[in-house]
């Protein structure tokens, strides 16, 4: 067994374990005892493996602002799915493509991760490279710049109150 | 609805040839990658609809879980390998 | 419930049409890869959506909606990871000679 850097507590491991047994129920939909059973001592055994290498606490309030981001990020997907489109079916494809380095103001790596990972669900744009928070953007018009800015000030919004770790 | 499915799925088919034809025919080997990823996302897709074509959801859908998962492992595995190679 | 099943399907669709026209048309890796992502983002969820109307609800639903939560989790991993590969080994990106 490796050895644990920091304490587990078992609340957090039995949430966990809960976690893996609604996704088990999910998967397996079925209500059968013996299968119920197993889930539950395989969701328990799987959280319990897990439970050395994660430095990780459930806040609760950070994952619904995070919730309530996400229509907002599906509607810039469709607007720029649209403006893609336009780009692609246009007969002399006036697209400009280019490197864009952005220094972000992001001072969390859960931040950095949703910002890339953002960006690059965003038609049009695509993160290629990552380094601490310096990105380079592959982006296909120049109207995409102002689109970027407008996700990264969101998200430092989402993140105003956590302790930076950056 | 069967006579639409059908269409979707031979629409589908037909992009997958798409893709095919940037496998095959890619510059470089990136582009290779890049339409195999797209061919497994197709794919995924052809299997769900195979799957109410055919009546059969519940089976189809445990297929398309997995192959997503493995294309997930296959794509990235390819990527790193090609990441550290100096020349094409 | 059908009819609306079947406008998501065809909508999604010509976005998958417009996807694969992209990747035959666009001059690069770099640019390709947005067509690509194109199709991952809004054509499959289209699709996906029309499917799960089509089932109803219940434990398929549910499942295909797994299945589009995985597609949305794991497609932006691929992609990074294959522009990161192509920018890493020295290729550059294509640009218009005229300007």
């Amino acid at each position: 067994m490796a050895t644990r850097s920091r304490p587990v507590s078992s609340e957090f491991l039995f949430f966990k374990a809960m976690a893996l047994f609604v996704f088990w129920i999910f998967l397996s939909a079925s209500f059968e005892w013996v299968h119920l059973g197993l889930g539950l001592i395989f969701s328990f055994v799987v959280a319990w493996l897990n439970s050395g290498h994660s430095p990780f606490v459930p806040k609760f309030r950070l994952w619904l602002r995070v919730l309530l981001y996400l229509p907002w990020l599906f509607y810039k997907i469709v607007q720029s799915s649209l403006n893609l489109s336009k780009l692609i079916l246009h007969p002399e494809l006036p697209i400009t493509p280019q490197l864009i380095p952005v220094k972000s103001k992001l001072r969390h790596h859960a931040a950095v991760v949703l910002f890339g990972n953002s960006i690059t669900l965003t038609p049009g744009t695509i993160t290629a490279e990552v380094d601490g928070n310096n990105l380079i953007i592959h982006s296909m018009d120049k109207s995409d710049d102002a689109a970027i800015k407008e996700i990264e000030s969101k998200i430092a919004d989402i993140f105003k109150d956590e302790e930076p770790d950056l | 609805m069967k006579t639409f499915l059908f269409c979707v799925l031979v629409l589908l088919a037909i992009l997958i040839g798409a893709y095919l034809y940037r496998v095959l025919q890619g510059p470089t080997i990136f582009d290779r990658l890049l339409g195999h990823n797209g061919i497994s996302t197709k794919a995924i897709i052809l299997l769900l609809v195979i799957g109410i074509y055919f009546e059969r959801v519940d089976m189809f859908i445990d297929i398309s879980i997995g192959y997503a998962l493995l294309n997930l492992v296959g794509a990235l595995a390819l990527a790193k390998y090609l990441e550290q190679k100096e020349t094409l | 419930m059908q009819i609306l099943s079947v406008i998501f399907i065809s909508v999604g669709l010509f976005f998958l049409i417009v996807a694969a026209i992209g990747v035959i048309r666009l001059p690069d890796v770099f640019s390709r890869s947005h067509a690509v992502s194109l199709t991952d983002s809004l054509g499959a969820f289209l699709m996906l959506v029309g499917i799960a109307l089509h089932e109803g609800l219940g434990t398929n639903m549910l499942k295909i909606l797994i299945v589009l939560a995985l597609l949305y989790i794991l497609n932006p991993v691929i992609a990074h990871a294959t522009i990161r590969a192509a920018l890493r080994s020295g290729l550059k990106p294509w640009e218009k000679e005229n300007s």
